[in-house]
């Protein structure tokens, strides 16, 4: 279905505040099949990035292709109509609904309603949260909510999930299985694009690294390859 | 020479309209800047300081003074206020919102019981002047430099005292100003009450122009609401364009077209601005994108 | 049979199961019964209460459900009142032409509010300015209206009638041919809770149903909501739209219960009242908000014979106790506590049982 050579396509994208650059110029290609990480110090432009794909900010200049499809000027929602998932840095899920309630609403827009308490009790199993379902999402331990968040997030079975450092605050064990959730997703056709800190994590998962920094692309390359540039050390994993 | 007084006549429209607004929102524009409040209760702490300034100049103390009484009034229940029933919602905006409009509700209709349904006026102070055809109230005259002066003041106490630095940390962010050691509940509470005092000023302000009734707030509410709406967050930059700009429009539609469209003028200047400007005539001062 | 319950309850509804059922069958029957056995001014009386809780239900739709304070619904009461007024004093006695002034009156404000509605969620206005866009709405409705008392304020053979208000609406009638019902006493009161019944269920079924999932995730978070992919600010218009018809049906209601339409139906004091019906009773709650709408009407009316003013000191004084020491509302609140009291007894019902 995919005719485009990538999923994802940013070109020269650009994004001012004031005088300030987040991002000043940056040409990302994701591959299907693909688990890119993005890495680059605080203020580099990741989260910012992010935004400009999913339409929380309109760029001020440049484009955005996905699949193809230039949605530059889109809508959020429809961006994640189109197949775009993000997993937000501070877990955004309902704190005042149940985790069953939470995951019914993530999934509800594309799974036909015969077919959606199978696919709720699939993804808490998924997200070990069987126990949990009645409960309130707010009352969930942190990490728990960070899963249940991801399990939001690929309810719909996006094409390509973004995930905004998806490890924060967890614990090295719970850093560990979201890896391998990670990894499982993608080996079941996901796409994804992480932006995060932990070297460890990046290790487990990335196929490629970009690394930004003042909102330019840095380096880019598997993380080998990346690792060798000193300058790319110098900037960023010297200080990790 | 009859342009001239024309043109007087539109101006002294214009400056009338323009004071009105600067007055009526100046009070809440510094308790929503503040905390993000809109004060439901605003024209009755309006109705407070009105009443009070009748009250006092009937029992003898001078315009002035009587004033000051109103003034004070209000600012005083407006701290009162806050302490009680207001600082305990800051964390639930909405509700401190509603909790407003429930003590809006029992001061008009308490006052309905207490007072009665109205209550003797004042006489104008100084008398009218003539130009050309037209005699204009000097009182009223009067009332645009008063809104002026007001402009300056606050500006000057954000800009210029401990108070307003402490104050425009806080606005800015009050975790980190909590953390350098400005007591911000103080602040929600002087501002509050600063914001009811306003109000209640404008109330001793226009007490010798109208007569005092209870539900008189509602008089004031919508021209509070519209030029905090227009004026946009932020209370120092937004208050006087948004005021100038209200103030023109309903000044130029009254003249042409009568009151009722000079009234419904700003409304729907009111529904344009938001849809152009959803962050007010400031946040276009401002334009930080996110 | 299975599958309309569980349209009708659903984690956004309280009460279900055979025993609310059946309450709820008996509530609607002994209320059908109640001109049977009740005096005509009683009648009159409580079909006076269930004309509001239309309004009531569409702010709680709003608001309880899904986040949009609207303060201004009462604009929309108005505006149906009037329309209806207008419409139906020109169409004069025909039976058909009532009901289409009917129509006409649930049009219009439909039509403004989607106006507004757009103006408002597509021009990114939220949260509080919502609200104070909607009660300058109503309130320059409501100077508006006060100032048509001229006799050049006259729409066809309706008079506006300024501060006033209009009056003279002929009530609704149907027709089948010798035979003819005139929707006035007993009847009104009929067409009024059946009216009830039909909107309380089908909100219960918007509100557990997909739609009902979507509002209230938009309440809680609406970015996350529109990162799920819903169209957040459509939804919004979708609801201020279904909220302000309602508020609308309270208006046409109102009008031809007493025939007569005032501009103080728009008024701060008119606005203030849903939002304390609806608080008092758990704004997130359908059944609550049904139930203290037509308690506190009952309370307003017992002790307006002093005089209004008291009436609404008191509605003041609830708002404020409910806001600061019951937020989810006096009927959620002790619909809660009874449930865990209930759980409580059950378990150690159940751990007593082994020894």
């Amino acid at each position: 279905m995919t005719s485009a050579p990538y999923l994802l396509e940013t070109r020269d994208l650009k994004k001012y505040f004031g005088g300030l650059y987040a991002t000043n110029g940056v040409d990302v290609k994701v591959a299907p099949g693909e688990i890119r990480c993005l890495i680059g110090p605080n203020g580099a432009g990741k989260s910012t990035l992010f935004k400009l794909i999913l339409g929380t900010y309109e760029p001020t200049g440049g484009t955005i292709l996905f699949d193809g499809e230039d949605i530059t000027h889109l809508r959020s929602h429809s961006r994640v109509q189109r197949g775009l998932s993000i997993k937000f840095q501070v877990p955004g899920i309902f704190h005042a609904l149940s985790v069953e309630q939470n995951l019914r609403i993530a999934l509800q827009r594309a799974v036909a309603p015969a077919a959606r308490n199978d696919e709720i009790e699939r993804l808490l199993v998924l997200l070990d949260l069987a126990h949990q379902r009645t409960e309130l999402a707010g009352n969930l331990s942190h990490g728990q909510q960070q899963w249940l968040e991801i399990g939001m997030a690929i309810a719909c079975r996006p094409k390509l999930l973004l995930l905004d450092e998806p490890t924060a605050g967890m614990s090295p064990e719970e850093t560990f299985k979201t890896g391998e959730l990670v990894k499982r997703l993608n080996a079941e056709g996901m796409t994804v694009v992480v932006i995060e800190h932990d070297m460890t994590f990046v290790r487990q998962i990335a196929t490629r690294v970009t690394v930004l920094h003042f909102g330019k692309i840095f380096d880019e390359g598997t993380l080998d390859d990346i690792v060798k540039n000193e300058d790319v050390v110098r900037i960023y994993l010297g200080k990790a | 020479m009859e342009i001239l007084y024309q043109a007087f006549g539109l101006f002294y429209q214009f400056a009338d309209a323009f004071a009105f607004l600067v007055l009526c929102g100046l009070g809440l524009a510094i308790i929503f800047g503040m905390m993000g409040v809109i004060n439901l209760a605003h024209g009755e702490f309006i109705m407070c300081g009105a009443y009070v300034t009748v009250l006092s100049a009937r029992a003898g103390a001078p315009l002035p003074l009587a004033m000051l009484l109103g003034t004070l009034a209000a600012g005083v229940v407006g701290l009162i206020l806050e302490r009680l029933i207001i600082r305990r919602l800051y964390h639930r905006l909405f509700d401190s919102i509603v909790v407003t409009w429930a003590l809006s509700l029992i001061a008009t209709q308490g006052m309905l019981i207490v007072a009665g349904p109205s209550i003797e006026g004042l006489k104008t102070p100084f008398g009218s002047f003539q130009l050309g055809e037209l005699s204009y109230s000097t009182y009223r005259a009067v009332l645009p430099l008063i809104a002026l002066l007001l402009l300056a003041g606050v500006y000057l106490l954000f800009m210029h005292t401990r108070f307003g630095i402490r104050a425009r940390a806080t606005i800015e962010n009050a975790d980190m100003a909590r953390a350098l050691g400005t007591n911000t509940s103080r602040i929600y509470s002087l501002t509050f009450s600063l914001g009811a005092a306003l109000a209640g000023l404008t109330g001793a302000l226009y007490a010798p122009t109208i007569t005092a009734v209870p539900t008189m707030g509602q008089a004031f509410i919508v021209q509070s609401f519209v030029t905090v709406v227009v004026g946009g967050a932020d209370v120092l930059l937004g208050v006087a364009p948004a005021a100038a700009v209200l103030g023109l429009i309903q000044s130029t539609l009254t003249a042409t077209s009568g009151q009722l469209i000079g009234q419904i003028g700003l409304l729907v200047t009111v529904i344009i601005v938001v849809r152009v400007l959803p962050k007010g005539i400031s946040g276009w001062f401002l334009r930080r994108d996110r | 049979m299975r599958n309309l319950t569980s349209l009708l309850e659903g984690p956004q509804t309280m009460g279900r199961g055979p025993i609310f059922w059946s309450a709820f069958a008996a509530v609607v029957l002994a209320a059908a019964a109640l001109p049977a056995f009740a005096s005509a001014f009683t009648v009159t009386n409580v079909a006076f209460f269930l004309v509001w809780v239309f309004m009531a239900l569409g702010l709680s739709l709003l608001w309880g459900y899904t986040g949009i304070l609207s303060f201004g619904q009462t604009a929309f009461f108005g505006l149906a009142g009037y329309a209806y007024g207008v419409a139906s004093i020109n169409f004069g006695d025909s039976a058909i032409l009532g009901w289409v002034s009917v129509v006409i009156a649930l049009a219009l404000p439909a039509l403004f509010a989607a106006l507004l509605g757009y103006l408002m969620f597509y021009g990114g206005v939220r949260d509080v300015f919502v609200g104070i866009v909607t009660l300058s709405v109503t309130l320059v409705f409501e100077t508006f209206m006060a100032q048509t008392a001229g006799p050049e304020w006259t729409i066809g053979s309706a008079r506006l009638n300024g501060f006033n208000g209009m009056s003279g609406m002929p009530p609704l009638m149907l027709r089948f041919g010798e035979h003819e019902i005139l929707f006035d006493g007993p009847p009104f009161f009929w067409l009024a809770l059946a009216l009830l019944v039909l909107v309380y269920l089908g909100l219960r079924m918007l509100a557990n149903s997909s739609f009902g999932n979507v509002l209230v995730a938009i309440r809680e978070n609406p970015d996350r909501a529109e990162m799920l992919g819903y169209n957040v600010r459509l939804y919004q218009l979708i609801v201020f739209v279904i909220g302000s018809v309602l508020a609308a049906m309270s208006g046409v209601l109102y009008t031809l219960w007493g025939s007569y339409i005032t501009p103080s139906s728009m008024g701060l004091t008119a606005a203030a009242l849903p939002i304390i019906w609806v608080a008092a009773g758990g704004r997130k709650d359908l059944t609550a908000t049904v139930i203290s709408t037509v308690a506190l009407l009952w309370v307003s009316q017992t002790l307006a014979i002093y005089g209004s003013q008291y009436a609404l000191v008191l509605m003041g004084f609830i708002l404020l106790f409910v806001v600061m020491f019951a937020p989810e509302g006096f009927v959620v609140t002790s619909v809660k506590a009874i449930g865990t009291k209930l759980q409580r007894r059950k378990a150690m019902t159940v751990s007593r049982k082994p020894s």
